[in-house]
This record gives C-alpha cells, sequence and structure tokens, in this order.
C-alpha cells in the first residue's frame, strides 16, 4: 500500500515537471517573496532604477535557491516535498472560509466535512449491509433475497450523482422538504442544538444518496459471504450440540466472517471516496469533492487540484492500511512478524 | 456449447432477453442517429449559438401539455422562400407572403422573431412590411423594414442579408411597440407608454383587454394571419427567405435548454457515443487485461512479477481523482478520457486471468501439446486463449457500463470533450447553470435515465450471460 502511495506521488511530481507546471509554482512563489522585499526596501532605498537592479539581482539570488536555473528533474525530491507538505502557493481564485488564498489552508479545513459525510454514510451502509445481509442469508431463494441481488446489479448501472440531483429536484424544488444545498442555512444558526439540526438537514440528502446506491451491493455481498460460512462443518456442529440459533449466528457464523465482511465495506468506503467527490458536487457539500468542482471551474486552480489529487489519494491508502490493520484484530490467522 | 445454443440460453434468461432486446433498441438508435447527424454535429450546431436562436428557452417538451389544465403556446415557424402571390403596384412588384397561424392556447406566445434572407436588388432597396391579421377582423401593420441601400463605390445587383441574416426581436422592437401603442390607442381606446409595452408585445398583439386593469389583457384565440410583403422597386428583385417565429412555452420532444438548444436533438447525438465509449474502452482494456493476464500467469518468473506489482498499484489507487487530474493536465478530448479509462481498467481482469491460466496450464492438454513443441507464443493464443474465453466475454460486457458512467462523471465535473455532446454534458450544462434549481426537469432527468438505461443494458446482458458461459453459476435444477 505504501508502495502505491510513493507512485502516486511519484506520478504527480513528475507529471507536475513535465508540464512546466512546478515552474509556474515557483515562479509565483519568487514572485510574491520579491514584492514583500520591495515593500521593505522602499524605505531605504529611493531611486527607482537602483530599487530594479538590486530587486533583479535578489531574483536570481532567489531563482538560484530555489533551483528554477536547473532543469526540473533535479527538483523532483523538492517538488516531492512540497507536494507532501501541501506548500504548493496561492490558489488563484479560491479562497478559504476566513479568506486565505493559501492552497494548504483552502484544502485541509475542507477534510473534516467530507470525512463527516463520507463516515456518517459509511457506517449506516455498514448497519444495514450487516444486519440485512445475515437476515437474508437464512431467507436465500425468497422474492426479498431476489429483489435485493436485482437491485445491488442496478445500482451499479446508476450514477450515485443523478440520484442527488433528482433528490434535489423532487424534495427540495418541488416539495421544498429539504434544502437543496450547502451545509448551513444563511445565516447559519449560532446556538450548538439548532446549529446542529441544521447540519443534520443539509447533511441528510447527501446522506441519503451515498447509502442508497452503496447499501444494494453491501447487503448482496454480505449475505453471500455469511451464506458461504453457514454451509461450513463448523456450523453444523454447533448446531448439533444443541447451542442456541442466535449464538450460532454471531458466534459460529458472524464472528468467521468478520474479515472478509470488513475487507469489502472498507473497499466500498474506498470507492465511494469517488463516488462522494460528485455527490458532494452536486449537494454543495463545502467538502473536498466540491472543492474539485469549483477548481475546475473558469480557469481552473491548478494547484488545488494537485493538493486534492494528493489528499484523495493519502486518504484512500490510510483506509487500505487501517484495513491491515483490522485484520489482524479480526483474523487470529494473521499476524505481521518478520 | 454451440453459439446458437448459447445465444438461446441467454436470451431465455429473463435479463439476458432484457439486454439484448435493449442493446438492439441502442444500436438502432444509433445507427439512425450516424445516418441522419453530420458527424460533426457538436461542432457546427450543438455548440454553435445561432442554429438555436430561434428556439424559446428552457421550455418542457410539448406532451407536457396533455398534463395541464392550461394548454400552453406551442412554438410556431413559418418559413417562406418563394412568394406566396405576387402583385404589380405603382412602385414596382410586390411579393408577398401569407402564414395562416391558428392561436387556441391560454397564454400569450413567449416572443415574435422575424428573419430576412438572400436579399437581391437592382438599384433600390426594397421595402419589407409585416402585418397580422386578428380573428377579431382587426389588422395591424407590426414591423417595416427598408433594406440597407447601396454603400458608397458599391455597384448594383446587390445582396444583403447572405452570409447573416437579418434578425429582429419583434417583442423588443422600438417601432413595433410604436405600432402596438398606436394600435391600442385607435381600437381600445387604451394609452399606455412605451415602457409598459416594451417586451410584452406579444400580450397585446394575441389578446384583447380583459376589463380588469388597463393593462390586463386575455388572450384571443382564433383564426390569426401573418402577412409578409415586400415591396419591390425593380422587376427581378427578391427576399430569398422570409422566417416569422411565433415563441412558444413547449418545444419538441424534450423541450430545450436555457440556450434554446433541442435537448431531443443532444441527446439522441449522445447515444452512438456512449455506446462507442462504452464498447471501445470496454474493448481495449478488456485486451490489455487479458493479454497481460495470459502472459503473467503462463510465462511466470519476473514476467510474471513485474506484472503483478503494477496490476497492484493501479488496481489499488483512487481511480477518479487520478483521472480527473489527468485529464485536467492534458486537456480534455474523447480519445484521451477513453485513454485514461484504459489505462485504469485493466488490472481488475489481469488479477483474475492470470490465477485461471495458472490453473490451465497444468491440465493435461496443455502439457501434451507443450511436450509437442508448440511455441510458447502459440501455446498462450490457440490453447490457453479459448479456454478462458468466455469468462473474458463476461468481463467485457460488465467492462462497458463504468466507463460509460465514469464518461459521465468527468463529463458532469466539466472535463467532458467540448466538441461532442454527452449525456454527462448535458447534465452539466443543467446543473452548472442552475437550471435544476429553477425545476427544469426535461433537462435534468432524461440525459440520467439515458445513461442508466444504456448502463443497464450491459449489465443485464452481462448477468444474462454470466450463467451461460460460467457453468459454476448454472443454477442446479430445484
Amino acid at each position: 500500500m505504501v508502495g502505491v502511495f510513493f507512485v502516486v506521488l511519484l506520478m504527480l511530481v513528475l507529471t507536475l515537471g513535465l508540464t512546466g507546471f512546478s515552474d509556474r509554482i515557483l515562479a509565483a512563489t519568487i514572485g510574491e517573496q520579491l514584492r514583500a522585499e520591495r515593500t521593505a526596501l522602499a524605505e531605504t532605498i529611493r531611486d527607482p532604477d537602483e530599487m530594479e537592479k538590486v530587486l533583479e539581482k535578489r531574483r536570481e539570488e532567489l531563482e538560484i535557491f530555489y533551483g528554477l536555473r536547473t532543469p526540473w528533474y533535479y527538483r523532483l525530491p523538492s517538488t516531492a516535498l512540497r507536494v507532501l507538505t501541501l506548500d504548493l502557493g496561492e490558489a488563484r481564485s479560491l479562497r478559504s472560509f476566513d479568506g486565505s488564498n493559501r492552497v494548504f489552508d483552502i484544502v485541509t479545513e475542507r477534510v473534516p466535512n467530507s470525512m463527516l459525510l463520507l463516515t456518517t454514510s459509511f457506517i449506516i451502509t455498514a448497519i444495514i449491509g450487516i444486519v440485512g445481509g445475515s437476515y437474508l442469508a437464512t431467507r436465500q431463494g425468497s422474492w426479498l433475497d431476489r429483489f435485493v441481488s436485482g437491485f445491488a446489479a442496478v445500482s451499479y448501472a446508476i450514477p450515485t450523482w443523478w440520484i442527488g440531483i433528482l433528490f434535489i429536484l423532487i424534495l427540495s424544488i418541488q416539495l421544498r422538504i429539504l434544502p437543496s444545498g450547502g451545509m448551513y442555512s444563511t445565516p447559519p444558526p449560532t446556538e450548538p442544538l439548532p446549529r446542529f439540526f441544521d447540519l443534520v438537514s443539509h447533511a441528510l440528502l447527501p446522506v441519503i444518496t451515498l447509502v442508497l446506491v452503496s447499501f444494494g451491493p453491501s447487503i448482496y455481498s454480505i449475505r453471500t459471504i455469511t451464506l458461504n460460512i453457514a454451509q461450513e462443518d463448523h456450523v453444523k456442529i454447533a448446531r448439533a450440540k444443541g447451542l442456541p440459533e442466535s449464538r450460532v449466528r454471531l458466534r459460529h457464523i458472524l464472528r468467521v466472517a468478520a474479515p472478509p465482511i470488513v475487507t469489502g465495506l472498507l473497499f466500498g468506503l474506498a470507492g465511494s471516496l469517488s463516488g462522494s467527490i460528485l455527490v458532494e458536487t452536486v449537494f454543495n457539500w463545502q467538502g473536498m469533492g466540491r472543492l474539485y468542482y469549483d477548481a475546475l471551474a473558469g480557469t481552473p486552480d491548478e494547484n488545488v487540484i494537485v493538493a486534492l489529487t494528493f489528499i484523495f489519494t493519502l486518504m484512500y491508502v490510510m483506509i487500505r492500511i487501517v484495513l491491515e490493520v483490522l485484520y489482524v484484530f479480526l483474523d487470529p490467522r494473521v499476524r505481521y512478524t518478520d | 456449447m454451440n453459439r446458437a445454443n448459447a445465444l438461446r440460453e441467454v436470451l431465455r434468461s429473463g435479463p439476458g432477453f432484457g439486454g439484448v432486446s435493449l442493446l438492439g433498441l441502442l444500436i438502432v438508435v444509433a445507427l439512425y442517429v450516424l445516418l441522419v447527424f453530420p458527424l460533426d454535429f457538436g461542432e457546427s450546431q450543438w455548440s454553435n449559438p445561432i442554429v438555436w436562436v430561434d428556439n424559446p428557452k428552457a421550455v418542457p417538451p410539448v406532451w407536457t401539455n396533455s398534463f395541464r389544465r392550461e394548454t400552453r403556446p406551442p412554438h410556431r415557424i413559418f418559413e417562406g422562400r418563394e412568394p406566396h402571390t405576387e402583385q404589380m403596384a405603382r412602385s414596382g412588384p410586390v411579393h408577398s407572403w401569407r402564414f395562416p397561424l391558428t392561436y387556441t392556447s391560454s397564454h400569450p406566445p413567449t416572443f415574435l422573431a422575424v428573419t430576412l434572407a438572400d436579399v437581391r436588388y437592382e438599384e433600390r432597396p426594397p421595402l419589407v412590411l409585416i402585418s397580422l391579421k386578428r380573428p377579431d377582423g382587426k389588422q395591424l401593420r407590426i414591423y417595416r423594414h427598408t433594406v440597407r441601400g447601396p454603400r458608397e463605390g458599391e455597384s448594383g445587383p446587390f445582396l444583403r442579408y447572405g452570409q447573416t441574416p437579418l434578425r429582429v426581436q419583434l417583442s423588443t422592437d422600438e417601432a413595433t411597440v410604436t405600432a402596438v401603442q398606436n394600435f391600442l390607442a385607435d381600437e381600445f381606446d387604451l394609452r399606455l407608454d412605451g415602457a409598459q409595452i416594451g417586451g410584452r408585445v406579444d400580450r397585446f398583439l394575441f389578446g384583447f383587454p380583459s376589463g380588469d386593469s388597463e393593462e390586463a389583457f386575455v388572450p384571443l384565440t382564433g383564426d390569426y394571419e401573418i402577412i409578409v410583403q415586400a415591396a419591390m422597386r425593380e422587376e427581378g428583385d427578391s427576399v430569398g427567405r422570409v422566417r416569422f417565429v411565433v415563441g412558444g412555452a413547449v418545444f419538441g420532444l424534450m423541450g430545450t435548454d436555457s440556450l434554446g438548444r433541442d435537448l431531443a436533438r443532444g441527446l439522441l447525438f449522445a447515444v452512438p457515443v456512449a455506446l462507442f465509449i462504452g464498447i471501445i474502452s470496454a474493448l481495449m482494456s478488456t485486451a490489455i487485461g487479458t493479454s497481460l493476464g495470459i502472459a503473467s500467469g503462463y510465462l511466470g518468473g519476473r514476467a510474471d512479477i513485474t506484472i503483478q506489482r503494477i496490476s497492484d498499484i493501479v488496481a489499488n489507487v483512487p481511480v477518479l481523482p487520478l483521472l480527473i487530474f489527468m485529464l485536467f493536465i492534458v486537456g480534455p478530448s474523447l480519445w484521451m478520457i477513453i485513454f485514461i479509462l484504459v489505462i485504469f481498467g485493466w488490472p481488475g481482469l489481469t488479477i483474475q486471468i492470470r490465477s485461471m491460466v495458472l490453473h490451465v496450464r497444468t491440465n493435461q492438454l496443455v502439457e501434451a501439446i507443450q511436450s509437442l513443441g508448440a511455441s510458447r507464443r502459440r501455446v498462450m493464443f490457440r490453447h490457453i486463449l479459448p479456454q478462458i474465453t468466455p469468462y473474458v466475454f463476461a468481463q467485457l460486457i460488465f467492462g462497458a457500463p463504468a466507463a460509460i458512467l465514469s464518461e459521465a462523471g468527468l463529463s458532469f465535473l466539466g472535463l467532458g470533450d467540448p466538441s461532442i455532446p454527452t449525456w454527462g454534458q448535458i447534465l452539466e450544462a443543467g446543473f452548472r447553470t442552475g437550471g435544476i434549481y429553477l425545476g427544469y426537469w426535461w433537462w435534468i432527468v432524461p440525459p440520467g435515465l439515458c445513461i442508466v438505461i444504456t448502463a443497464l443494458t450491459f449489465m443485464l446482458l452481462g448477468l444474462g450471460i454470466e450463467p451461460v458461459v460460467n457453468p459454476r453459476l448454472r443454477r442446479s435444477p430445484p
């Protein structure tokens, strides 16, 4: 997994270098620094020609210092470091909530908003999946079972974000039940409790959208996993011993099925990272996904796009690392030893 | 199982039958589009505002009228080339066109526009007059235009409005407003100033005072006639084309977007595009995935390790962010989108094919052929490939909806190929311009439905074919 991370980082950095993009970031940084110095120098140097000369010299120094005079591939490590620390200069037109134009501020303040949406819908999907899946495993072949497997297949053919748009069209625009987008009403309530409920009412539609398209496949895969395990010998023995059915299901089926179930769910979470980009866009949810859309609109904000691609990779890789750690706890056969 | 049998079995399953019939329908539509639409439809028409200028903006489809109590006016376009009648007057020949219009709607037209094109005259410019004859017998002149005269140094015959036809929006035309003002004063004894009339000309022209207040007019239904007259100065002068548009509040099969584009045409053109994207990217990523999978499984050794490492990495990157990033860097074009979808589309298949090949290569048939001295390539493609073909075929079909959905998502983020309309781009336009918040459902619902239907077609096909090609999934008799 760490390999994936470095490959993506390398790819990002190479693309930045090859497209002359890293040059532009550096040039912008230097320009910014020179502007700052000009105001400071204006105190001491009166003559404009003298001033230009000093600044030109300073620019040369800075360009050598930042390595702008050397070809881009010599600067790969420092560009990589810049991406890693999100030190990508300033955004062109996007601003953070309190007006900063630094890419770092703009991107990082969105992370919690995205996480809020993702984790909420993930937990709901997981609960529905586990409860529904293990229930369906006992009703194999029923009409409900067939319906869910059909529904799961159809879910793969439906664009999540379009379902979101339909929700807005029907529930927000026609029936005016729920807000059509954003995270808070304008102006946002100041009291903590109303503020919380305001957030909930805004989060309802995006969460429902994300859950609606992911719970079908999740129920279906958990049902299949539990079914396979329910047919194993140790379950028959447990039943033969006369253990109560609830105990068999919980201790002998679900416990054994836990590792593949968790794998499936976390893979689903990683997959819904992509879905959330579009769902956030549709609902104007102030997360990283919506930021992608805003950064792509009009004159694109390149730095922000680079930063976002990096953060999404980071999140994706982190989910996978969590998965590997969880495996150790869930499956006693897995041990990481030298 | 031979091919005919396999097909019969696919058709017998519910999903298989649904998939095959939907695919047939889509292919018929795609062929129709390829025959009827110009290939550069996107550039020459869809993104060319001049084509759509005479259409009403953001209006629902015509058939919505059957669900409403009050019918909205349909869109009417009258066009004439050869004059309907020619008369001789003292000043010269008078060409006239008469367009009958039966007006039944309880709403006034949304706009009135007139277009003149290809005017030709020898010496002195013709004069164009347009009058409206109402069902109540009243008639008024609503437009009067003298074609632009000769420029200095220019010699006849003079051609006017050839490249750029003259288009006048009567609803806001000053002369028309004055004409309506006089008409109201003479006929209904109403004295309104220009500001009260401007922009609402249609309401007065197609209505009569309801008596509630000065400006309250209710539409007058009945038979109207639009009379266009061109007074020529010489024999042989002509107006090549006359066009009069009575703007409706409903349009066509699918309505229009906020630029007046006929959504039905955009949706239709996107059918072959979507099929193309789905099929080509599925074919290419399946080809890459299969050949790498076979190579990895059969060759083993360093090749195997390299391919496995690469596919592990590509299979584990977050696809959409990287798709966005790469498309953003290289710029949006249809081929680039397909190329990038293929780059990220192959690894899953490679991993599965490899494990199947590992299984197949140990069977006796393959061992026997190897001992006969067959080359590695021959074994791979003549003996291993046929054994996994059915499985590959099913995967090929499941690959298509994924590509179609990805393209739609990318287009929705504004990364679609601007020269080719797709459903994702139509949705993007509806979303970005705020169409969804104004409740323009005919702009939002149909493209999404098209995406779902197309993706579902391939899903159903795959579901129908999978049990046939994969014996383990065949349902055991109860």
